[in-house]
């Protein structure tokens, strides 16, 4: 095929993969009359920044961010301590019921969603974290942890037994070598590692929407989903919402693209 | 060493994904064989009655019809866009064509609960982008009310997905794609096989493996999708468009009867599994080749 044309081709091609993007953009920096116009029209003289102010103050994404942060931070906490735990025990340990453990941790990811749903709210409302930010912290670390100790647990094996030997000669105990001489080895792994822990936090909707109750708790995707049908009528504070929502993954995604592609065909972000 | 030490550590690890995984799939299984009330709390065993009543519920089978249409058109449709896009991508052309391999991949980086937003919006029935279009070019009299009409609106869902889901297909095929070694190509070049003779003997052949690990992965992920249905229609117009993880959360949150919810997720479960087990079959003979 002739070079121009294929350009011409990809960049069509691309317009149309990025519309709903575009679009919502568009949306997103129109007032209110622009936004229920017909036709409609991408750019208007209008256009302002207004939508991304009064979304904090008239519906209430103020709260929703801060949810979101720390339900996400706790959870990539959580989820990186337990799981360099986990996946160092398996890259160097030989013991009884390894694969078995491992095999566990690989189908608890293929698990679906609905058919824990309901014990697991019901556990939430007896034990008092039912719509508690500690409540999501906890579920989502369990969500993330299968797929953390995986990616872990590769992440260790590529180091080799020799330098933890050294440590382990020069009197370091088992807990000691993996902080000073094994983590500091594995930081750029495990700094990947955590923004997909972050990321699949930040993203979560479904135990989410189903384990909060009230705006103090809600995380941004729960008021995005939860509120695409009430506040019909805001179009453009919603798209605000979502875009700024979009922007974390985006960003990331734009710095790190060779491991967002390895993680992804991992199966991360599902 | 002691021999205790590797289990301490894997400890936490094991006791989030019992409390998360493995405890609730056990009580689901005793709540379905109960009547269990949101409202009144547990009542008393009633054996197959939650089952028998699913079974008997039209909805459920409207549900599990539809569940299986997005699954597998879904998924169809993603790994064909994405063989495309990966086909398109292949032959390098100056860094242009890494910029739009970025820009291709960025529908799976975005939030489900956007893309499912951004298409509802895009979708409107009075101002959405997309009839205004089909209006002016003249392939529509009328705006056509996507999401709002039965008979439409699990298309407008499945479109989303595809949306979402390509990316992944073009990423994994593109890897396929530079595992076929180049000798075939030229051999068959100097047999005067044409191009499209070319695709179909040595392209697709050498993809097969990686296709049918993206068909079973994709149809088990979109048959355990609650997201897209829920934030694009909530399974509506009158359950046109409702799947079965969101039917779940019909009977046992809206309807207050987490006994039934029960007995649905574990039907869900079930399902799952045993597509999970051809999946792994599926992976272990593609290790074997």
């Amino acid at each position: 095929m002739n070079k121009v044309v294929r350009v011409t081709v990809m960049v069509i091609l691309a317009f149309f993969v990025l519309l709903p993007f575009l679009w919502t953009m568009s949306t997103s920096l129109k007032p209110l009359p622009e936004v229920n116009r017909y036709p409609p029209e991408w750019f208007s003289p209008t256009m302002s920044l207004t939508p991304y102010v009064d979304m904090f103050f008239y519906l209430p994404f103020s709260t929703y961010t801060l949810n979101s942060l720390m339900v996400a931070l706790g959870a990539t906490i959580l989820t990186l301590t337990f799981g360099s735990l986990a996946g160092y025990a398996f890259s160097r340990f030989q013991f009884r019921g390894k694969h078995l453990f491992l095999l566990i941790f690989l189908l608890s990811q293929m698990l679906p969603g609905a058919s824990v749903i309901v014990p697991l709210f019901q556990l939430a409302k007896e034990s008092g974290l039912y719509d508690t930010h500690v409540g999501l912290i906890l579920i989502h670390t369990a969500l993330l942890l299968p797929f953390v100790i995986w990616l872990l647990y590769g992440f260790f094996n590529a180091i080799p037994m020799e330098v933890e030997d050294a440590a382990l000669i020069d009197g370091c105990s088992r807990l000691q070598a993996l902080r000073r001489v094994i983590l500091p080895l594995a930081l750029p792994g495990i700094g990947a590692t955590a923004i997909f822990a972050f990321l699949g936090s930040w993203n979560e909707f479904f135990f989410a929407l189903i384990l909060t109750a009230s705006d103090s708790t809600r995380t941004i995707p729960v008021g995005i989903g939860l509120f695409v049908g009430e506040y019909m009528d805001v179009w453009n504070q919603m798209s605000a919402a979502a875009v700024l929502f979009s922007l974390p993954p985006l960003l990331l995604f734009l710095l790190m693209r060779r491991t967002f592609i390895r993680g992804l065909a991992a199966g991360a972000l599902k | 060493m002691r021999k205790s030490t590797p289990y301490l550590l894997l400890l936490p690890a094991l006791l989030f994904t019992f409390f998360v995984l493995v405890y609730p799939l056990a009580q689901n299984l005793v709540n379905s064989f109960r009547q269990v009330s949101l409202i009144r709390g547990s009542g008393g065993w009633v054996g197959v009655q939650n089952y028998a009543k699913i079974f008997g519920d039209s909805l459920f089978w409207l549900s599990f019809r539809n569940t299986l249409i997005y699954a597998i058109a879904g998924t169809m449709l993603s790994v064909l866009t994405g063989l495309g896009f990966a086909l398109l991508l292949h032959e390098k052309i100056g860094r242009i064509t890494s910029l739009m391999g970025f820009l291709y991949t960025i529908p799976w980086v975005i939030s489900p609960v956007v893309a499912g937003f951004a298409w509802k919006w895009l979708l409107n029935d009075n101002y959405g982008i997309i009839n205004y279009w089909l209006v002016q070019t003249g392939i529509v009299n009328e705006g056509i009310t996507w999401l709002g009409d039965v008979h439409t609106a699990l298309i407008g869902v499945i479109v989303a997905r595809v949306w979402q889901f390509y990316p992944f297909a073009m990423v994994m095929l593109m890897a396929g794609l530079q595992t076929i070694p180049q000798e075939q190509y030229e051999a068959a070049s100097v047999d005067g096989a044409t191009p499209l003779q070319r695709f179909i003997h040595i392209t697709l052949p050498n993809l097969r493996s990686v296709m049918s690990v993206l068909l079973v992965l994709g149809v088990i992920w979109s048959f355990n999708d609650f997201n897209m249905v829920f934030v694009m229609t909530r399974g509506g117009p009158i359950n046109a468009s409702m799947v079965l993880p969101v039917l779940v959360r019909e009977f046992s949150f809206v309807h207050f009867d987490l006994g039934r919810g029960s007995a649905l997720s574990v039907m869900v479960f079930v399902l799952l599994a045993s597509m999970s087990f051809f999946y792994l079959k599926v992976l272990a003979k593609r290790e074997a080749q």
